[in-house]
C-alpha cells in the first residue's frame, strides 16, 4: 500500500491534490484495497456544484456500491472519463490514473484533511 | 455479532492464503482470496480449475426400507425416476407450496440417499425431515458436522482431481456420482457444480480435508471465494435460496415447475401447487440485462412502462454480459413492457433477455 507525500487525505479515505485553484480527487490506496476489484465508477456531471463531505460519485465492486465524498467544495470541471471503460485504473493506479474528478474550488469549505503522515498514523490507529 | 461463527477445517488455509474472512450461513468463510473476485471468476470461466470451501453446506443421509416413499413425500422432484450413481436437482415444499429448501438428491442405494442442502436451512430442514420421518420406516441423520464439501470447477477441473481418486472420472456423467476413494479415503464425488463449467463436488471426511485441499492446490486448483461462486451462478441464472427461492414463493413463480413432478404421487405441498399453477403466479422470474451501463443490485426496483412491477433478486456486473439480473415482475411484465431498473433515483433502461446470461460448459 502507498501513500504519497504532497496530496491530502480525508478520515473516508479520499485523497486531494491542490494546484492553485483547482483540486482533483480520487480514492486512496487504501480504500481500492478495502473494496477489491471496481467494476464500475458513477462520474460525476461537469458544471456540478459539490459541497465539502457532500457524495459526489460512487464506486462500486463486485459486492459493494460506495458513495465517495468531496473533500472540498467547488465547481466539477473535469471527470476522468477513462474509467467508464476501465474502472480497473482506480484499483490499479489509485493516485494516477484512477483520479475521479477536478474541482474548481469555491470558497475555503473542506472536511478535515490529513497529511500522509497523519493519514498513515490514521490508518494504524 | 451475537451468534458465534462455525469454522470450517479448512479455515487455516484460507487464512493461509490471505483469504478476507466474512459471516457467511454462519460461518466464518473467504469472500475472496489475495487475487481477488475477477481473477478468481476469469480463472473458472477460462480454462483453469477453481477450488471452492462449501462446507458450509449440509449433507443429510436417508436410509431404510421406505426411504423411497419418505422422499417421494418430502421432496418435489420424482425419486422413482432416479438410477443408482444419479443425482438430480429437487426441493422441500411446504404445505403451503412454498419453498423450505432447494437441494440434491443422491441415490446410493434402493434403500439409501443423500441429500446436499443449504447452510442456512440446515436446521431448519433436519428438524423437517425429522418430523415427517416418524411416518415412515427410515433413518434421517444429520451428517454436515462431520463433512467437508469441496467444488472443484472448470475445464481443468478433471485432470486436477483424477491423480487423487482410484476411479476413472470419465466414467461420472453429468449428474452422476461414485462412492471412490479420494487420497485413500472413502468420499462421494458427483459431476456436479453450480458455475456452468464442467467439474465435481468431493464429499469427504474433515479429517483429510486439508490434505486434499493441498493436494488439488498442487495440481494447479485455484481458490476461489464466494464472490467469484456467486458472479458464477448468477451468470447461470442457477437460484439461491433467499433471494429467487424463499417461504414466499411457489415452483409456479420460481420457474422450478421441471423438478416439481406433479404426476408423481402426492407429497408434501403438491395441493398447493396445483392450486397456485390454476390461479397463475402471482409473480414470474425474468432474466434481464441492462442496455445503458450500470450494475443491477439486489432489491432494486424493476419497472415496467413506467410504473414499479418488481424487484432484482440477485444482480451483478458480468465481465462478459454487462449488467445482468434476475427479477420478479408482475406476470403481465414476463413477456411485454418497457423495462427498467431503477439505480439512485434513475431508470437505466433493461431488456428481458434468455437464460443463461453467458454460455454453458457443463458436460451434458
Amino acid at each position: 500500500m502507498t501513500i504519497p507525500a504532497k496530496i491530502k487525505y480525508t478520515k473516508d479515505h479520499e485523497w486531494v491534490r491542490i494546484e492553485g485553484d483547482t483540486a482533483t480527487f480520487g480514492i486512496t490506496d487504501h480504500a481500492q484495497e478495502a473494496l477489491g476489484d471496481i467494476v464500475f465508477v458513477e462520474l460525476p456531471e461537469i458544471g456540478r456544484e459539490v459541497n465539502a463531505g457532500e457524495a459526489y460519485a460512487v464506486v462500486e465492486s463486485v459486492k459493494a456500491v460506495s458513495d465517495v465524498y468531496a473533500p472540498l467544495a467547488g465547481e466539477v470541471i473535469e471527470v476522468n472519463e477513462a474509467l467508464e471503460g476501465e474502472p480497473e485504473k482506480v484499483n490499479s493506479d489509485a493516485y494516477g490514473a484512477g483520479w475521479i474528478a477536478k474541482i474548481k474550488i469555491t470558497g475555503d469549505e473542506s472536511v478535515e484533511l490529513m497529511t500522509d503522515d497523519e493519514y498513515t498514523t490514521f490508518l494504524e490507529e | 455479532m451475537s451468534e458465534s461463527l462455525a469454522k470450517t477445517p479448512l479455515f487455516d488455509e484460507h487464512v493461509a492464503l490471505a483469504g478476507k474472512i466474512v459471516p457467511f450461513a454462519g460461518f466464518e468463510m473467504p469472500v475472496q482470496y489475495k487475487q481477488g473476485a475477477l481473477k478468481e471468476y476469469t480463472a473458472v470461466r477460462e480454462g483453469a480449475a477453481g477450488i471452492f470451501d462449501i462446507t458450509h453446506m449440509g449433507q443429510v443421509r436417508v436410509t431404510g426400507s421406505d426411504a423411497l416413499p419418505f422422499l417421494q413425500y418430502v421432496t418435489t422432484n420424482d425419486v422413482s425416476k432416479l438410477a443408482l450413481g444419479q443425482v438430480h436437482y429437487s426441493a422441500l415444499l411446504n404445505e403451503s407450496g412454498t419453498f423450505i429448501d432447494d437441494i440434491t438428491t443422491y441415490k446410493i442405494s434402493d434403500s439409501e440417499y443423500y441429500l446436499c442442502i443449504n447452510a442456512s436451512n440446515r436446521h431448519k430442514d433436519v428438524a423437517h425431515l425429522q418430523t415427517q420421518a416418524d411416518n415412515f420406516d427410515v433413518r434421517v441423520v444429520d451428517e454436515s458436522d462431520d463433512t467437508t464439501l469441496l467444488a472443484l470447477q472448470g475445464a481443468a477441473a478433471q485432470a486436477a482431481l483424477q491423480p487423487l481418486v482410484d476411479t476413472d472420472l470419465e466414467s461420472i456423467g453429468y449428474y452422476k456420482f461414485a462412492q471412490v476413494k479420494v487420497a485413500g479415503t472413502d468420499g462421494i464425488v458427483s459431476r456436479t457444480g453450480y458455475t456452468g463449467e464442467d467439474g465435481f463436488e468431493i464429499y469427504i471426511p474433515n479429517t483429510i480435508a486439508v490434505d486434499v485441499w493441498q493436494k488439488l492446490l498442487a495440481n494447479g486448483a485455484f481458490p476461489i471465494g464466494l464472490a467469484a461462486r456467486d458472479m458464477l451462478r448468477t451468470e447461470m441464472g442457477y437460484a439461491l435460496y433467499g433471494h429467487e427461492i424463499s417461504d414466499a414463493v411457489t415452483p409456479v413463480e420460481a420457474k422450478l415447475m421441471w423438478i416439481t413432478k406433479l404426476d408423481k404421487g402426492d407429497f408434501i405441498g403438491k395441493a398447493a401447487v396445483e392450486a397456485r399453477k390454476r390461479e397463475g403466479p402471482r409473480q414470474r422470474l425474468i432474466a434481464v440485462k441492462l442496455t445503458e451501463r450500470g450494475i443491477p443490485r439486489e432489491h432494486y426496483k424493476v419497472f415496467a412502462d413506467g410504473a414499479e412491477t418488481g424487484e432484482v433478486t440477485s444482480g451483478m456486473f458480468s465481465p462478459m454480459a454487462g449488467g445482468v439480473a434476475l427479477a420478479y415482475v408482475k406476470p403481465e411484465h414476463a413477456e411485454s413492457g418497457e423495462l427498467s431498473v431503477e439505480i439512485r433515483g434513475k431508470a437505466v433502461p433493461a431488456q428481458r433477455t434468455a437464460l443463461p446470461f453467458v454460455r454453458s460448459n457443463v458436460r451434458k
